[in-house]
């Protein structure tokens, strides 16, 4: 039994559909549909993609989905988010941008957003746009051991999946131990030993940033095996979308 | 350079002015103030009013801040519906009594200050509300101190005091990318996948929690602030006797709750311990 882990498909429903195809050719089912955010973008296409996720035919799977960075600027722009000025969308995209938004999201889909979990934790695993501290947070190959020890400590899990990055990775702690020594008024020095048993972070990839290209993961709970798929799509690429 | 680190005074003036006289003769070159300068206590004007005039660099605490953004409505921040309602109405009556000068000072306040390799804040760097305990995880603490880029951190708000030093500290590391392609490169080769493993060693940090001058909570009712040596390194923690009945007096004659006079007679916040104290506000 598998879980298919998504992230960022940005109103690119033919790379959704990509995926979906590929994952309806998986040997093993697939027990579990997780989309960590970014679902829509400023595009008019994410109506037709968030209905695709609303309600989906058969045998396509009920996912699971999660706000990410657009949902939560999404938000903001309308007054309810958890800051009242949609500030980090206008520092990074412009005034634009920020009207695209507005105009491509109808009200409807705004309480769509509104109504969808941070994240979720399943198992030892939490499933989270960007990571435990916040949705804007990019955790990366590059992002320092003891910053993604954190992150994991935030929530206790073993595993954490993310996508703001947009990047396929497997970031394992396997080993480490620091000493620390307390003091205070009434005790001179307490000596403590910590030790790190194995964690991973997964960057599960981009579906619909990249045309013609669309990343995700794969991930089996039961034997901790992560498998990161890539779909091309598109004329003459692989999966043939229905309106080519 | 010996520098003297206060926090959390609460508007106890009379324990401000017991701790500065113990710096005094401590001889210290400079002092900084870690916030909370006002909030369950008795003397929030002439607090604010004998920081600005030592000109002492100061952080801004939590209550600092919710005095300048209004009603603190967060609920993460009280560990019972108990201590929150009495955290509301102290809130109001410090709302009420402040002068609108005091208000600006406080709302003009960084949140962290540097003095070379140290850095000041008032719960962790991530937010203020953020409790550092003495024994949270040894990794978490290292990740609080290296976000800074600091070598030590001074910290207040747990009201209790503590050096804690963190070495010997590495991580193992293994990181498996598959090929990486940018929208440029798709119609080129993809970059070919990669693995490696590294190992970190994290270099000696510390980090310094001051207590509190005005509502200590080390099990005594003696102010607490810290001392600190830069050329030698060393850190002294220190707690200082005065006449807390004084301003427990106050505390009831003011009409603020006649429990936070009990709590500071006691030097504990016994029975209003949150069950996860290092919970971070997301307001």
């Amino acid at each position: 039994m598998l879980w298919a882990i998504l992230s960022g498909i940005e109103g690119n429903l033919s790379a959704y559909e990509a995926v979906l195809a590929d994952l309806r050719r998986q040997r093993q089912p697939i027990e579990a549909l997780y989309v960590l955010g970014d679902v829509i973008a400023p595009t008019p296409e994410s109506i037709a993609l968030v209905e695709w996720l609303r309600s989906p035919q058969h045998p396509n799977p009920q996912p699971q989905v999660c706000q990410g960075w657009w949902e939560e600027q999404l938000l903001c722009l309308h007054g309810l988010g958890r800051t009242p000025e949609p500030t980090e969308l206008l520092e990074r995209h412009g005034t634009s941008t920020a009207k695209a938004l507005w105009e491509s999201i109808p009200r409807s889909v705004v309480a769509w957003v509104r109504s969808l979990d941070f994240g979720f934790f399943e198992l030892d695993c939490l499933l989270i746009h960007g990571s435990s501290v916040s949705v804007s947070e990019e955790l990366t190959p590059d992002t320092p051991p003891v910053q993604m020890l954190d992150r994991l400590l935030r929530m206790d899990a073993n595993s954490l999946f993310c996508g703001r990055s947009g990047l396929t990775f497997q970031y394992t702690l396997q080993e480490g131990g620091i000493v620390s020594t307390i003091a205070t008024l009434d005790r001179p020095v307490e000596r403590q030993t910590a030790t790190v048993r194995p964690r991973q972070i997964i960057g599960v990839g981009n579906v619909g940033r990249i045309p013609g290209r669309a990343t995700y993961t794969l991930y089996n709970p039961y034997s901790n095996i992560v498998e990161f798929k890539t779909v091309r799509y598109g004329a003459g690429r692989g999966f043939q979308p229905r309106s080519t | 350079m010996k520098l003297a680190v206060l926090s959390c005074i609460h508007g106890n003036y009379e324990a401000l002015n017991a701790v500065l006289s113990d710096i005094d003769h401590q001889n210290a070159d400079k002092i900084y103030c870690l916030g909370d300068l006002v909030g369950y206590g008795p003397h929030p004007n002439a607090v604010v009013e004998m920081i600005r005039s030592l000109d002492i660099p100061t952080c801004q605490g939590c209550w600092d801040e919710d005095i300048v953004e209004g009603l603190n409505a967060c609920e993460c921040s009280y560990p019972s519906v108990l201590a929150e309602k009495r955290g509301r109405l102290a809130h109001e009556w410090t709302q009420q009594t402040i002068h609108p000068e005091v208000r600006e000072y406080l709302a003009q306040l960084p949140l962290s200050l540097r003095h070379g390799d140290l850095c000041f804040v008032h719960g962790s760097p991530h937010s203020q509300h953020e409790y550092l305990l003495p024994n949270i995880n040894a990794f978490v603490a290292l990740e609080r101190v290296l976000s800074t880029g600091a070598n030590v951190l001074f910290c207040g708000h747990t009201h209790v005091p503590y050096i804690r030093q963190l070495e010997s500290g590495q991580l193992q590391v293994r990181v498996y990318s598959p090929g990486q392609e940018s929208a440029r490169e798709s119609a080129q080769e993809s970059a070919k996948e990669s693995s490696r493993t590294t190992k970190f060693d994290a270099p000696l940090k510390r980090i310094v929690n001051a207590g509190s001058v005005g509502e200590p909570r080390h099990g005594r009712p003696n102010a607490t602030y810290v001392l600190y040596d830069t050329d030698t390194e060393q850190v002294t923690l220190r707690e200082v006797e005065y006449d807390y009945h004084k301003t427990c007096a106050d505390i009831v004659a003011k009409g603020l709750s006649p429990i936070f006079a009990w709590r500071l007679a006691h030097g504990l916040e016994f029975a209003e311990r949150a069950d996860d104290p290092t919970h971070v506000c997301e307001r």
